[in-house]
């Protein structure tokens, strides 16, 4: 079975215009024409006349869910959601920052997602190796079924070989060469601090010039607040003018948290997140 | 004067500058190339189509340390930062971020007020301009031709280079070019038909089209105070952009800058770094007021700066369409399609 884009562009279309015209739905978040072909754009469609503007291929990674927390609470939001946006909503709900019932979620089972800057196609390397949304309203085409599943973990097996010392020499040249733009907290979804801990002075966490110790401060201390909470969408990665490969880290922490904790992030609105959840049986492993 | 030499011998041309001074040229990267201080002759790579961090960093690095202290010691004990500059040679610079320079020095130099640091690193350094490639098509993001700029464009440049084939070909354009050029013995004298060249490749860089036609800069600072009040349309514009710093970071004429105190252990540092105007807290006040608090009001700060306040205050667009800013941002906003947006088809056409 192949995907086929327009189909979900069609159906994408229709359903923004059915929402927004019943009224279900303010404004819907899904994609846009860009500059070209390649580099389409997150979309806001707030009229029906909006909805001849939406587009839908190969390069519309973005995590729209990283959006929902801009509007007001309370604001009907109808938002486009592939597998790992799906998740990230769930977590979203699960944090109590957006509620189950002001959403519509459009899901898009899709797979063979690119990277238009690489080309490669990004299933199982940067986002989490499912192709149907976890959760949705609508969804937009059939449910992929026989694509083989990659295990999301799978590209960590190179990083696990390296010892304690040469996976912080690894990180520490990689943070080298970032040069602060926030772009991986902006482009996430579950950085919604505000102020984010590196932006306060009083106390300081971190220093503002990108020299190692305070990348080491800022990256790290990232990396742990969204222990548990990665949805593995890889936006940060792929917003990085840089190209740090923060996925690496982050699914090796969701890894040793899903086998500590049983649970994945944004795997059901049921949950409660697991570093806030004390449980009885929880794993000590931590600890040692 | 013309002089020439082959691609292959660019490492005995960068050994020759790193003799005479400091060599700041473009290396290749993981994620691209950059302009960085060489060590090794053969760094140098010329085979690139622009760098990621524009070469602004040359003259505005992104730290810049003013004053050292020590934390509990007297104040009379910090001592001041001294730039002990070697001569310079930022090379293969293209030439919209040649024109980077010149309204930059706008800014740190032109209106009185001097930045000691950016004058000191200009007057140190020689600029190697480098054309374009105009066998390749334009980057579906750069519109410096739209802003005036060709992509052969020697001016600004104190050197001036054009790549055909593996000959490198270097022209004179200053006095501080010809100084260092009459000391650079190995290379040779070009032939009529290559000066032919050359002068028909700076003159043929100016009908290099890049993606939109001509601009009026009056109408685009008239169109943006109109629309400057018009929330709906800076919402639209906005509803996309992320808020990071990347445009900014990257763009040649972005030269605002935030001043801190940091302090590792007992050793203080007192240092200029960027900052962005599109990050959260960037005109945070102390007393906790934000004039800018929404996405748009921020977006719409710099888009305005560029294209309305700076044609007001000094005549000039401050933007060279170097592309970079729509290049990296993470969510393609692309910036000239803004002043399109805003200046509805009134003397622009998209190509």
């Amino acid at each position: 079975m192949t995907i086929s884009f327009k189909q979900i562009e069609e159906k994408l279309k229709t359903e923004a215009k059915r929402l927004l015209e019943s009224g279900q739905a303010s404004v819907v978040l899904a994609y846009g024409k860009g500059y070209d072909e390649k580099h389409p754009m997150p979309y806001v469609a707030r009229n029906p006349s909006d909805v001849a503007n939406i587009v839908f291929n190969e390069y519309c990674n973005y995590n729209m869910a990283r959006y929902l927390v801009r509007y007001p609470a309370g604001t009907k939001i109808a938002v486009a959601v592939k597998a790992a946006d799906s998740r990230a909503v769930i977590q979203l709900i699960q944090e109590e920052k957006v509620k189950r019932e002001d959403l519509v979620l459009l899901g898009i089972p899709v797979y063979g997602m690119k990277n238009p800057k690489t080309q490669e196609i990004i299933d199982g390397k940067t986002t989490g190796g499912l192709y149907n949304p976890v959760l949705y309203d609508i969804l937009l085409g059939d449910e992929v079924h026989g694509q083989a599943i990659q295990s999301p973990y799978d590209v960590l097996a190179a990083y696990e070989l390296m010892d304690k010392e040469a996976r912080f020499a690894f990180w520490k040249k990689e943070f080298d060469k970032c040069i602060r733009c926030y772009a991986c907290r902006k482009a996430c979804p579950m950085c919604y601090c505000d102020p984010c801990f590196i932006d306060q002075n009083k106390p300081k966490w971190g220093d503002k010039s990108p020299q190692s110790h305070g990348n080491l401060m800022y990256h790290l201390t990232r990396f742990h607040h969204l222990a548990g909470r990665c949805i593995d969408c890889g936006e940060c990665s792929r917003a990085c003018p840089v190209d740090i490969p923060l996925y690496l880290f982050h699914k090796k922490v969701a890894k040793e948290c899903e086998e500590m904790f049983g649970q994945a992030a944004g795997m059901s609105i049921e949950d409660k997140p697991a570093l806030v959840n004390f449980r009885v049986d929880d794993s000590d492993k931590i600890l040692e | 004067m013309l002089k020439k030499t082959t691609i292959d011998k660019l490492p005995e041309l960068a050994a020759a500058l790193m003799e005479k001074g400091t060599l700041v040229a473009p290396v290749k990267e993981d994620a691209g190339f950059n302009f960085r201080e060489i060590t090794d002759a053969k760094q140098v790579d010329l085979i690139f189509h622009n760098t990621i961090i524009s070469p602004k960093s040359a003259f505005f690095p992104q730290v810049e340390d003013f004053v050292r202290y020590q934390t509990g010691k007297s104040i009379l004990e910090a001592a001041p930062v001294e730039l002990n500059l070697k001569p310079t040679f930022l090379f293969g610079v293209r030439p919209c971020d040649v024109k980077s320079f010149q309204i930059m020095d706008i800014h740190f130099s032109g209106t009185g007020v001097v930045d000691p640091y950016w004058q000191k690193r200009r007057e140190a350094t020689t600029i190697f301009g480098f054309a374009f490639d105009m066998n390749e098509a334009a980057d579906a993001a750069e519109f410096y031709h739209t802003l005036g700029i060709g992509a052969a464009d020697p001016e600004g440049s104190d050197i001036f280079m054009v790549r055909k084939d593996d000959i490198l070909m270097l022209k004179v354009i200053t006095p501080k070019g010809e100084k260092l050029m009459t000391g650079l013995s190995f290379l040779t004298d070009a032939s009529a038909d290559e000066i032919k060249y050359f002068d028909d490749y700076i003159t043929k860089g100016y009908d290099y089209k890049t993606c939109y036609t001509c601009v009026d800069t009056e109408a685009i600072a008239r169109e943006f105070e109109a629309i400057f009040d018009n929330a709906d349309f800076w919402t639209k514009i906005s509803d996309a952009c992320l808020s990071c710093g990347v445009c900014t970071f990257v763009c040649p004429t972005c030269y605002c800058f935030d001043i801190c105190d940091e302090t590792l252990f007992s050793q203080g540092t007192r240092r200029r770094v960027w900052d962005a105007c599109m990050f959260t807290d960037f005109t945070l006040e102390a007393s906790g007021h934000n004039p800018r608090t929404k996405v748009y009001q921020r977006l719409r700060q710099k888009v305005c700066h560029k294209y309305s306040y700076h044609i007001r205050k000094y005549g000039v667009i401050s933007c060279v369409g170097c592309g970079r800013c729509t290049r990296y941002c993470p969510v393609n906003i692309d910036i000239f399609s803004i002043v399109e947006e805003a200046v509805k088809a009134k003397w622009y056409k998209r190509l």
